[in-house]
């Protein structure tokens, strides 16, 4: 456990310094002095956190990026909660019995939607139903809900659910997939057999030795499913008008704000690298395979 | 649970080679309609005042007039050939930046092929929707074909470089080696069974993956300029007139959703989404 630890801090602390460097490059693309010059400058600006200026609004990019990310965080944590609660059964079920794997390439046909198609057809809905969308957005629904005050939650959900929605069957997909992928994995392995030979029932086994591997296999994919909740959030953003760190990424991207643009994306690929270390050493935790 | 889990059994070969034929039947079948966009299409791209704006559905207009009285039929299949012939590009990119170059960075010297990877692994942290506008960004629009095919190049590489590096390790490589073999006939017998048997899969994989950043960029008004609109930028101008017009971004979201579709099933995925 302490050399993979060991070792998937490494790889951490690599991808982490190489994100860093990526963000210096792309802040470095405003700067007046050469490309390399002016990266190793700002590699050594990021390393004492000076993040540089918007240059839109001539504010820290820090504090830009501290006002945004909080509402990317909000939707991204719904979503996330979209994507088990629907993912999860969906994988278990799809898993199940040899008619229902076989029926695993329909979901192909809701897959095939891209996230901005899907978040679209919800606010033609939201549309014609009458469902107000247009509420005070950002940073109301988790406060609301972790005091318990019902009358804020009603409040903000009407804003957060649509978008929350979107991201969150994004991440289901992904959730989805990874059940399924470890499950097909685990069922495959030869001690299945062997302790049902030993007098073990189908559901001891399962309980005992499969489900932890199925859990393992989802947590090893804990990344790939943190950027699909990102990209879809970047898209429920744009449609939703939900004033995020992934709507201010494309503004700076557009506008040429290369500070800004480029903390944002070492705050997404940090909470990328953060959730796939975490999710590697839970698995091998759980006794998945060795990262 | 015990059902759950249950070992799988394979859901035979005919059920996937039925999928797998219908996707390649589908990209066909586009592959033709796009091939004759021009010729099918009743008006010529971005022809506005063609009818009256956001006719509904009609004789006239199978898919209606947009906002500007563009035939959204027209307009769609001009769509769709932008669209298709822009993936396509991306789809090269993709492979040969990914597929080929992961599985031959193994063997590069100077452990060459650790830093790329590694590169690789950095670069597959970042969304690939968000690379592709960063790439954008820094180049211009016009590169969009080519900014989607990169973003998609990390996991691609990650993939193909993991798979080369089981093969390199394998027991037929040890075998070559200790029987003198030479490591550039070993990786060109490596990389002929990897096109062979792994090569339409990527393709189509990579071509569904990059067709949706593809589009997605366009939708943010990264992609594509007028008069050469894909269905991206098509589904994004309907958003000013989509509550009441359902028919100006309804069609061109369904040729796009068929068109993935089409690619998905000829990959035939099951295990896994990344190119």
């Amino acid at each position: 456990m302490w050399r993979i630890g060991l070792k998937e801090t490494g790889r951490y602390a690599a991808g982490l310094l190489g994100a860093l460097l990526l963000a210096a490059i792309v802040s470095a693309m405003g700067a007046k002095a050469g490309l390399p010059a002016a990266a190793l400058a700002r590699v050594l600006a990021l390393a004492r956190f000076d993040f540089g200026t918007s240059a839109m609004t001539a504010m820290p990019a820090a504090a830009e990026m501290a006002r945004r990310l909080p509402a990317t965080l909000e939707l991204v944590g719904g979503g996330a909660v979209v994507a088990i609660l629907i993912g999860g059964p969906l994988g278990l079920l799809l898993s199940w019995g040899r008619a229902l794997r076989a029926a695993a390439p329909l979901i192909q046909f809701v897959a095939a939607a891209p996230v901005f198609c899907a978040g679209l057809a919800l606010l033609w809905l939201a549309h014609r139903f009458h469902w107000d969308v247009s509420a005070q957005k950002g940073l109301l629904f988790w406060p609301a809900l972790l005091h318990g005050d019902a009358a804020g939650i009603a409040a903000a959900l009407p804003a957060f659910a649509l978008p929350a929605l979107v991201v969150g069957a994004a991440g289901a997909a992904s959730v989805e997939l990874a059940i399924r992928r470890s499950a097909r994995e685990a069922g495959e392995e030869s001690y299945r057999k062997g302790l049902r030979l030993m007098g073990l029932g189908a559901f001891e086994v399962d309980r005992l030795y499969m489900a932890p591997r199925v859990l393992a296999g989802l947590l090893a994919n804990l990344g790939e499913i943190t950027l699909s909740l990102f990209s879809a959030a970047a898209v429920a953003e744009w449609v939703f008008d939900w004033p995020g760190a992934a709507i201010l990424f494309i503004r700076s991207v557009a506008l040429q704000d290369w500070n800004v643009a480029a903390l944002v994306l070492f705050a997404f690929a940090a909470i990328a690298l953060t959730a796939a270390f975490i999710g590697a050493l839970a698995a091998y935790a759980l006794g998945g395979a060795e990262p | 649970m015990n059902a759950t889990l249950a070992k799988p059994r394979p859901t035979g070969p005919s059920l996937r080679a039925v999928i797998r034929a219908a996707g390649f039947a589908g990209l066909g079948a586009i592959a033709v309609v796009v091939g004759l966009s021009n010729v099918l299409a009743r008006q010529p791209a971005d022809m506005v005042q063609a009818g009256d704006p956001l006719s509904p559905p009609s004789q006239r207009f199978p898919f209606g007039t947009d906002l500007f009285g563009r035939d959204v039929a027209s307009e769609v299949l001009h769509g769709l050939a932008v669209t298709v012939s822009h993936a396509a590009l991306a789809m090269l990119v993709t492979i040969a930046a990914g597929g080929i170059l992961g599985f031959v960075a193994v063997r590069f010297p100077l452990r060459t092929g650790a830093g790329l990877r590694w590169l690789a692994g950095i670069l597959g942290a970042l969304p690939p929707l968000f690379l592709a506008i960063l790439l954008i960004g820094l180049t211009s629009r016009d590169f969009a074909p080519v900014a989607a095919g990169l973003a998609a190049v990390p996991l691609a590489f990650i993939r193909a470089y993991d798979r080369s590096r089981g093969l390199a390790r394998s027991r037929h490589a040890e075998f070559a080696r200790a029987t003198g073999i030479p490591a550039t006939t070993l990786l060109k017998r490596d990389l002929v069974y990897e096109v062979r048997d792994g090569f339409l899969a990527l393709a189509t994989r990579s071509l569904a993956a990059v067709t949706i950043t593809l589009s997605t960029v366009s939708f943010f008004g990264f992609g594509t300029a007028p008069p050469h609109r894909d269905l991206g930028l098509m589904i994004a101008s309907a958003r000013e007139s989509y509550f009441d017009a359902w028919w100006t971004a309804l069609f061109p979201a369904l040729a796009l959703m068929a068109f993935i579709l089409c690619a998905r099933l000829a990959a035939a995925l099951d295990e896994g989404e990344q190119p």
